[in-house]
């Protein structure tokens, strides 16, 4: 081996403690970036690959009457169309224990070849016989139920019907039951009719040749205007975006998480930078008399290149376990999140150079300053260097320091701190990167939680009911307020809307098959309400007199191509196009695009005094109170469609999120790992380069405990330092965090929430690293005898 | 071999400039065992440090076997310098993590004048001409001083340079060592090399063959040394 080969690995070896924090924080933030490449890579490419296994539908068309075989086989035939089935979707509950649930019917008829949106069988057979349904395979847990048990399902007089579960489907098009609190079933139109409900195949799935937005959406016009010619009248048109529901979040998120990944890379890239650099002032003597013996800078730039290599490519191979580990885990629980079957664990070449050149590229470019500057010293500056501190001169700062008096140790300490202000900036930029880091994942968490929690407190309401039909509001007020434990009720209309133009064209919806994805409403409460209380973007609240006036949420207003306060705003009820003037735009935690607007507004659509929805507040239990004003609701023959409990929406709302949260916390801490290591090393690195300045204290009569409670304080005040300002940086960098991820979960930023315990934790958490990195190197050096300090080089 | 014109050298301090040398004249042959002697501060080591390019002439030219010292670009210097001069250090300066072979094979090493296979055992014969080849192994600090400035000697003469130039190498060592290090050194002149040594030793008769007296930057003596 070449000598300067044998002297890079023999430095290496002498520095090994060093060098293992070298390679331990390069590692620490490589499993993260292998994770989240990994996680990405494969839910992305799976997530697709499911999806578009089901041959799910470019388009629904909702015609009215239904839609028989021979129109069925004549759309196959329209150009653009490669196939197309006719099926019924029927919102309705299911009796589960003492409580009502959510359950979407997927009607599909026996002689339905299963092209388009199709299923996988997972058990029992297709199709049920007419007393059985299939369910979807993670609707078990909501619906309380298993293959052979059996289901009371409401039919429209809200009366139920026993339902035996034959066995299970995979339905890859749908977001997990549980997240959506919705129980999903697969029936036949006899099976359907059994239950009471008319069976008629309303819906007409198509499937067009070209899957982008702009062809899908001409296709389906298309098509709808030839079932009009027909004298087929087209209510709605459905042109979902060619992914899962949960596809660009999920792919977004992740992104951002392996961007965080990349940027505790760049820290321990930062980290091994300053340790070498330290390392190699330690070494300006020996590079000096390796020039005089003919080294050039270049040849000392690839050694201590090389050096940074080894190190490197010794903590990428060392990540590659936990990275695969805590990638195939995340990509494992994110893959449960989306309801996605992972069918290949196989990872594409480029993953694994990715994963390997930013091991070995990001921690060299980052290293490549200090190293230059150490091999381009010249032979005389090199010779000159005798390690002494000279470094306090006559800058204002020094003769500030100089001034100060306070302590002994103290004085000492803070004028040692400030002695290699490069040094000490680098260290804090390190300690203060890894905080910022970990103080704005802990205040993105909490904001988050802050945000769902306002958003809920926002909600008067404990409990949403929606009539099968439309009933009179005095009728339904009348029942709740008759009923023990409603303390008030409010009686409100809801419609499912779409977007419409000025000149009354019907924009196609966005909405999946699943009818929850991608809705929009009008929604007309009283006004005033006390149901509600949403925080005003813009504008005002709706008041009363507003005959045309309309309230957005933030999903509503980036539907609608963000109109301003004052804009015309077009909706479209049952094909009939409605204008309004936007007043004012509201925040709303949770829950889809909706439009509110006042009830004499929407008087064209429904008829005046008349509700489809209530509010009730109640002061006992919520799920107990809503189930006795249902019952009495029924028999006053107001039947309820649904009724959802305001602490199911939470739950919704948590279960979305809860694993991007629990990796962005994740995230955090291995931030913070890199920035204590970081910190360890460079505080390792200042107290070696002083050993012989300890040495002359020593001689001068200061005791090693001396030496080691100045060298302590030091490095304690480094600590608190920089934890003050990582806990500064923190507050812009959770903005810009907040802003990603509340853009992303509600479409609006989150706010700035501090994590006080976050903070503290941080700033405890650096102190105490600091204490113990600098109480490790100080008791070494205060081991030394003097005459071993004098002679250190 | 070396050839020194007319050169000077000052250092920018505050107020001014201090002139370290100025119009020095000196020539060294091949063969010929040189002492640069003074008091500190007489200009000494600056004018060792311009003969190895390690320092650059404010004026005057240095020429060193055959090069134009003063006209290489920085760039150039190191690989020029580890070919053309061997230096010796007053404290050694051995790299401490290398072996004494792996000292001596480190010039080969980066200026590549020797095939990679005949490193060591062209390492193991320098060492056995200063006499430490049973140490070739081992780590300078398992040295004495004078066996550590033998090595560094044997380093020095690693790319077999035609100039060895020395800063006070007996600076460290007792006075027997001291002695047989500068034997050493009259023979290497006397085997062609033209060695320039920086001493404050002032008995040098017997080991030299010229003696150039600075004082205050200037060359105040040069003479012949007679044995």
């Amino acid at each position: 081996m070449r000598p300067r080969t044998v002297k890079m690995w023999r430095d290496l070896v002498a520095a090994r403690g060093r060098v293992a924090l070298m390679i331990l924080a390069i590692a620490v933030a490589m499993s993260g970036v292998g994770a989240l490449l990994i996680a990405r890579t494969v839910i992305v490419r799976e997530a697709a690959a499911v999806y578009a296994g089901t041959n799910p539908a470019s388009a629904t068309l909702e015609v009215q009457g239904g839609v028989d075989a021979a129109l069925l086989a004549q759309v196959r035939t329209r150009p653009g169309v490669t196939d197309a089935a006719a099926r019924q979707t029927v919102l309705t509950r299911v009796r589960v224990g003492d409580q009502w649930r959510r359950m979407l019917l997927f009607v599909i008829a026996p002689d339905d070849p299963m092209r388009v949106a199709k299923l996988r069988l997972e058990s029992g057979a297709w199709p049920p016989a007419d007393g059985e349904l299939l369910i979807e395979r993670t609707a078990g847990p909501v619906l309380d139920a298993a293959a052979g048990d059996r289901l009371a399902v409401a039919g429209p007089s809200g009366a139920t019907t026993e339902v035996r579960v034959s066995g299970t489907v995979y339905d890859a098009a749908l977001a997990p039951a549980g997240q959506e609190s919705t129980g999903y079933g697969y029936l036949t139109p006899a099976g359907l009719a059994r239950l009471g409900f008319t069976a008629s195949a309303d819906e007409l799935r198509i499937v067009t040749s070209e899957r982008d937005e702009a062809s899908v959406e001409a296709t389906a016009t298309a098509v709808a205007a030839w079932l009009t010619a027909q004298g087929r009248q087209v209510h709605l048109i459905q042109a979902p975006p060619y992914q899962h529901p949960h596809h660009s979040q999920s792919e977004t998120i992740t992104g951002m998480f392996l961007a965080f990944a990349v940027a505790a890379l760049v820290l321990a890239g930062v980290l091994v930078a300053a340790t070498l650099g330290g390392m190699l002032a330690a070494q300006t003597r020996q590079i000096g008399i390796m020039k005089t013996v003919g080294a050039t800078t270049g040849q000392l730039l690839r050694v201590h290149l090389g050096a940074v290599a080894v190190i490197a490519a010794s903590a990428t191979v060392l990540a590659v376990g936990p990275a695969l580990l805590a990638g195939y885990g995340l990509s494992g629980l994110v893959a449960e999140m989306l309801n996605v079957e992972i069918g290949s664990r196989a990872l594409p070449w480029w993953v694994p150079a990715s994963y390997l050149a930013a091991g070995l590229a990001i921690p060299l470019l980052v290293a490549l300053v200090p190293l230059v500057r150490a091999a381009r010293i010249t032979v005389r500056a090199a010779l000159d260097d005798h390690g002494a501190g000279t470094e306090v001169g006559g800058r204002r700062t020094d003769r500030w320091l100089t001034r100060l008096r306070g302590g002994r140790l103290s004085t000492l300490a803070l004028r040692n701190l400030m002695r290699r202000r490069g040094r000490l900036a680098l260290t804090l930029a390190l300690l203060a990167a890894g905080g910022a880091m970990f103080t704005s994942g802990l205040n993105s968490s909490a904001a988050w939680r802050s945000w769902v929690d306002d958003g809920m407190a926002r909600r008067a309401y404990d409990a949403q009911l929606r009539l099968a039909s439309s009933a009179p509001v005095d009728t339904i007020t009348g029942a709740a307020t008759a009923v023990d434990g409603v303390v008030a009720a409010e009686p409100f209309v809801s419609l499912v809307a779409t977007p419409a133009t000025a000149d009354g064209r019907i924009e196609v919806q966005r909405t999946y098959p699943d009818d929850g994805h991608g809705r929009f409403l009008l929604a007309a409460l009283p006004v005033p309400t006390r149901m509600v209380d949403f925080e005003v973007t813009a504008g005002r609240w709706l008041q009363a007199g507003d005959t045309d006036g309309v309230v957005l949420n933030q999903s509503a207003v980036s539907r609608l191509g963000d109109p301003r306060v004052g804009d015309d705003v077009h909706l479209a009820v049952d094909g009939v196009v409605g204008r309004w003037r936007l007043v004012g735009t509201i925040a709303e935690a949770g829950g889809p695009a909706t439009a509110y607007a006042s009830p004499q507004s929407v008087s064209r659509f429904v008829e005046p005094g008349t509700a489809n929805m209530l509010h009730i507040i109640t002061d006992g239990d919520p799920g107990v109170v809503a189930g006795e004003l249902e019952a009495a609701l029924n028999s006053m023959g107001v039947l309820v469609g649904e009724s959802m409990l305001t602490e199911d929406l939470r739950t919704a709302i948590d279960e979305h999120v809860a694993i991007f949260i629990g990796t962005l916390l994740a995230l955090a801490t291995l931030m913070a790992a890199v920035g204590v290591l970081g910190l360890a090393a460079t505080m390792s690195i200042t107290v070696t380069q002083r050993t012989r300045e300890y040495g002359v204290m020593q001689a001068i009569g200061a005791r090693p405990a001396i030496i080691r409670r100045m060298v302590v304080l030091e490095g304690t005040l480094t600590g608190l330092l920089g934890s003050l300002v990582a806990i500064v940086l923190g507050v812009p960098l959770s903005v810009l965090v907040g802003e990603l991820l509340g853009t992303i979960s509600f479409g609006l930023p989150l706010p700035l929430r501090l994590a006080p315990g976050g903070l503290v934790a941080w700033l405890l958490l650096s102190v105490a690293a600091a204490a113990a990195a600098t109480l490790v190197a100080a008791r070494r050096a205060a081991r030394l005898t003097v005459r071993e300090t004098l002679s250190y080089q | 071999m070396v050839q020194v014109r007319g050169v000077a050298k000052a250092y920018p301090v505050p107020g001014g400039e201090f002139p370290a040398l100025s119009g020095v004249d000196v020539a060294v042959d091949a063969g010929e065992f040189t002492a640069v002697v003074g008091r500190s501060g007489s200009g000494k080591t600056t004018l060792l440090n311009l003969l190895a390019g390690i320092d650059r002439p404010t004026a005057g030219e240095i020429w060193v076997a055959g090069t134009a010292v003063h006209e290489v670009p920085e760039t150039r210097l190191a690989a020029w310098r580890g070919r053309a001069v061997g230096l010796v250090f007053q404290f050694f300066q051995l790299l401490p993590t290398l072996t004494v072979a792996e000292n001596v094979m480190l010039p080969m090493d980066f200026c590549g004048t020797v095939p990679a296979r005949r490193r060591r055992p062209l390492a193991l014969e320098l060492l056995d001409r200063v006499g430490i080849a049973e140490h070739a192994d081992k780590v300078p600090a398992g040295l004495s001083g004078g066996q550590q400035q033998r090595a560094a000697i044997a380093r020095a003469l690693a790319n077999d340079p035609p100039v060895i130039l020395a800063d006070e190498p007996t600076g460290n060592l007792d006075s027997a060592t001291a002695g047989a290090i500068l034997t050493l050194f009259r023979e290497l002149a006397h085997a062609g090399k033209a060695v320039v040594m920086v001493t404050h030793e002032r008995d040098l008769s017997g080991y030299v063959d010229r003696q150039v007296t600075l004082v205050d930057g200037r060359v105040a003596e040069d003479v012949a040394v007679s044995r």
